[in-house]
């Protein structure tokens, strides 16, 4: 039984990991959006599939609570400002598609080497799958860097969410159930004001290509 | 009454009360400024516990703790908390601020006072963080209360590198309960600061290292650490000035509170060689960085902002350096975070007579506002550490406290270091106070009684430049102690 929980686990890191660099190598939004709510899926998924192999019976509501806001409400507020941005593509991200493929795999490599020390110590069934969580992390992290537009960039920071929201689920079998309220909380909240940021920024600048935001400097 | 509750409810009961109250009316901030005092006087009422030898804690297992370094950033977040409700928009006067801009500053600025204290009382390292996120967005909404391209892009660095990082340190806590539940279990209050330094010396110091490598940048970034500060210039000189004086003064001090908290789990496991020297070389590269930057600066309100990356790195230094340097940072902080905030507000009056934010353009303050001028003047040299201001007491507490952990080529960088940012600070300020006002600039100050405060927090900071009162001596050293020392 063990051995079927350890599997799925991994199954459900390695797809959410995929669907994080969809990021790098497709250009248009609805792409991203998609990507961003079929991984929102899956980490609801891993976080039911912990609650029914695991000790912790609570974590059904972290999953449906996951379900609720990361796969159907925030991508729904995604699209919707999609609509009324039209058709901002991510043309020239600040590096190139190969190149970040190649350094989205060293990240996940990365992610491999610095949780080396965890995996060593932890007796859970769900630890081999943890560096591919801190590999999304990391690969996430560099999308928030390289990539021009303001919903690009609001995209790669929901996923690095989804990704430090998986490790708590593989690694502690997720953190007390009052704090990951309080979390989910801040994370809606936080994707509001972003979103409200994104409509002032295309009011006041007449694009969301975070380019133009150069007036500050030194 | 329950010393929490007079702390944390009057700000809730402001916001609320600015948000019920449409069109927004003057009474409304009058009454925010009167029950801003309240937390003040629940800061006092906690020292005092304190003073008796006994820590007040309230809710189930212990959830709100004010120790004394919890009391200590409480003292600072209030008395600022007070400050920008006395001095902030929306009192009657013609402030420069409409009816909707200071019913905002009065929902948000209260709910941003609130998240802080929250971050500095609670006991559960969980919610500390859900807090600390949380003055990212109160914040966050308040900078462009004047729209205009340059406050929008702060504002947008703001949230999402703020985010970004403070997402960070969510790994990192996420990694040390990780290595708590696989050494004790899983714990009801497994999160709680005082049970995880109870279980710090059998925890993995691998693991441990490693989350604290995430929490220092989670939480360095809200603090302001080089090189992740780049977020801090805009946003403290795009901001309006009552929050640039929050943001500066100590938002900055609860991001440092947050990763002192860590730090003494962190030591705990893996021994302070580890800490000090992530701590020291983020300190000195903010430090070095701030400096050199303060040198370039055009503009007065990011001269001040670099500033406060400049005393932030400082403080670092300082939690690197021993028990001698915790207790100069303690000291280091209240000064810092007294005179930042009287800065940002007279930065404030200073914009509104000349409309302009460079440096160039501001000549002959000293003539067109006296005493604005004066005071701005005390706290620039406050700032670049010149006696009898109390910097100058902390600074040389904590070189002493390098010299004492046998560290001179540490003390020689940051000498050399502030010698630069106080070139940097004196030339720039020195420009400004002399010379002819610029054409079109009348002299005369406007009502003094906003000066009253603020002249009085730079008096604070010189007695504390001449004698630290004992009682905040005993603050000060148990605050100390705490940090792991």
């Amino acid at each position: 039984m063990n051995d079927a929980f350890s599997q799925l686990s991994v199954l459900g890191s390695s797809l959410m990991l995929i669907f994080g660099l969809i990021l790098l190598w497709r250009r248009g939004l609805t792409a991203y959006i998609n990507a961003l709510a079929a991984q929102s899926v899956v980490l609801a998924a891993v976080a039911a599939v912990v609650a029914h192999f695991g000790p912790a019976r609570e974590l059904y509501w972290v999953a449906l609570l996951l379900f609720l806001i990361k796969a159907v409400a925030i991508p729904k507020l995604l699209r919707d400002m999609k609509r009324r941005f039209g058709t901002e593509r991510e043309l020239e991200p600040y590096v190139n598609t190969a190149t970040s493929l190649v350094i989205a795999g060293l990240l996940v490599l990365l992610g491999y080497a610095i949780m080396r020390p965890l995996v060593a110590v932890s007796r859970l069934p769900t630890r081999v799958a943890m560096p591919l969580a801190m590999g999304l992390v990391l690969v996430s992290l560099f999308v928030v860097i390289s990539r021009k537009k303001a919903l690009t960039q609001v995209v790669g920071f929901l996923m690095l969410e989804n990704g430090i929201a998986l490790l708590a689920v593989l690694g502690t079998y997720g953190i007390p159930l009052i704090v990951e309220l309080g979390v989910f909380l801040d994370a809606l909240l936080g994707f509001i004001v972003m979103q409200i940021f994104v409509y002032q920024i295309h009011e006041t600048f007449e694009t969301i290509d975070v380019e133009h935001l150069n007036r500050l400097r030194h | 009454m329950n010393p929490f509750f007079l702390l944390l409810g009057p700000p809730i009961v402001s916001a609320l009360l600015a948000l019920a109250v449409t069109p927004y009316r003057a009474i409304v901030g009058w009454v925010n400024a009167g029950l801003s005092l309240l937390p003040v006087l629940a800061a006092l009422i906690l020292w005092s516990h304190l003073l008796a030898g006994e820590v007040v804690t309230a809710g189930p297992s212990e959830f709100f703790r004010a120790d004394a370094l919890s009391t200590l950033l409480v003292l600072c977040v209030s008395v600022v908390g007070a400050l920008a409700a006395w001095l902030g928009p929306g009192l009657g006067a013609d402030d420069g601020y409409d009816a909707r801009q200071a019913r905002r500053f009065r929902v948000f600025a209260n709910l941003f006072a609130f998240t802080m204290l929250f971050a500095v009382t609670t006991n559960n390292v969980g919610f500390m963080w859900i807090a600390v996120e949380a003055t990212t967005i109160t914040s966050a909404v308040l900078i462009p209360l004047h729209v205009s391209k340059a406050s929008v892009e702060a504002s947008w660095k703001y949230i999402l590198i703020g985010s970004v990082g403070i997402a960070l340190a969510f790994a990192g806590t996420v990694l040390a309960y990780f290595d708590f539940v696989n050494v004790a279990g899983r714990h009801e209050a497994a999160l709680n600061w005082t049970v995880l330094m109870a279980a710090a010396p059998s925890l993995h110091p691998d693991v441990v290292g490693l989350a604290f490598v995430f929490l220092l940048i989670g939480y360095g970034t809200k603090a302001g650490l080089a090189p992740m500060h780049t977020w801090l210039p805009d946003a403290h000189s795009e901001a309006p000035a009552p929050l640039s004086a929050m943001m500066s003064g100590v938002l900055l001090a609860v991001a440092l509170y947050a990763l002192i908290r860590w730090e003494a789990v962190v030591q705990a496991a893996v021994g302070s060689a580890f800490t000090d020297r992530l701590l020291l070389a983020l300190g000195l590269l903010s430090l070095a960085i701030a400096a050199f930057s303060l040198l370039a600066q055009r503009n007065y309100k990011r001269l001040l902002a670099y500033s406060s990356v400049e005393h932030t790195g400082l403080m670092c230094v300082g939690l690197g350096l021993g028990p001698l340097g915790a207790f100069a940072t303690m000291l280091h902080l209240v000064n810092h975070t007294l005179v930042k905030s009287a800065l940002f507000f007279l930065s404030g009056r200073v914009l509104r007579r000349y409309h302009s934010t460079e440096i160039a353009r501001v000549t002959g303050l000293l003539r067109t506002l006296p005493w604005t001028g004066g005071l701005f003047a005390a706290g620039a040299l406050a700032i670049a550490g010149l006696p009898p201001f109390g910097l100058f007491i902390s600074e040389f507490a904590l070189v002493r406290a390098g010299v004492a952990a046998g560290r001179p080529w540490t003390v020689a960088l940051v000498l050399g270091l502030l010698a630069v940012a106080f070139i940097g600070v004196v030339g720039h300020v020195n420009r400004m106070l002399y010379g002819a006002p610029s054409p079109g600039v009348g002299a005369g100050e406007g009502s003094l009684w906003p000066l009253v405060p603020l002249g009085l927090c730079l008096a604070i900071v010189v007695v504390l430049g001449l004698t630290i009162p004992a009682p905040l001596e005993r603050l000060l050293v148990q605050a100390a102690e705490i940090a792991g020392k």
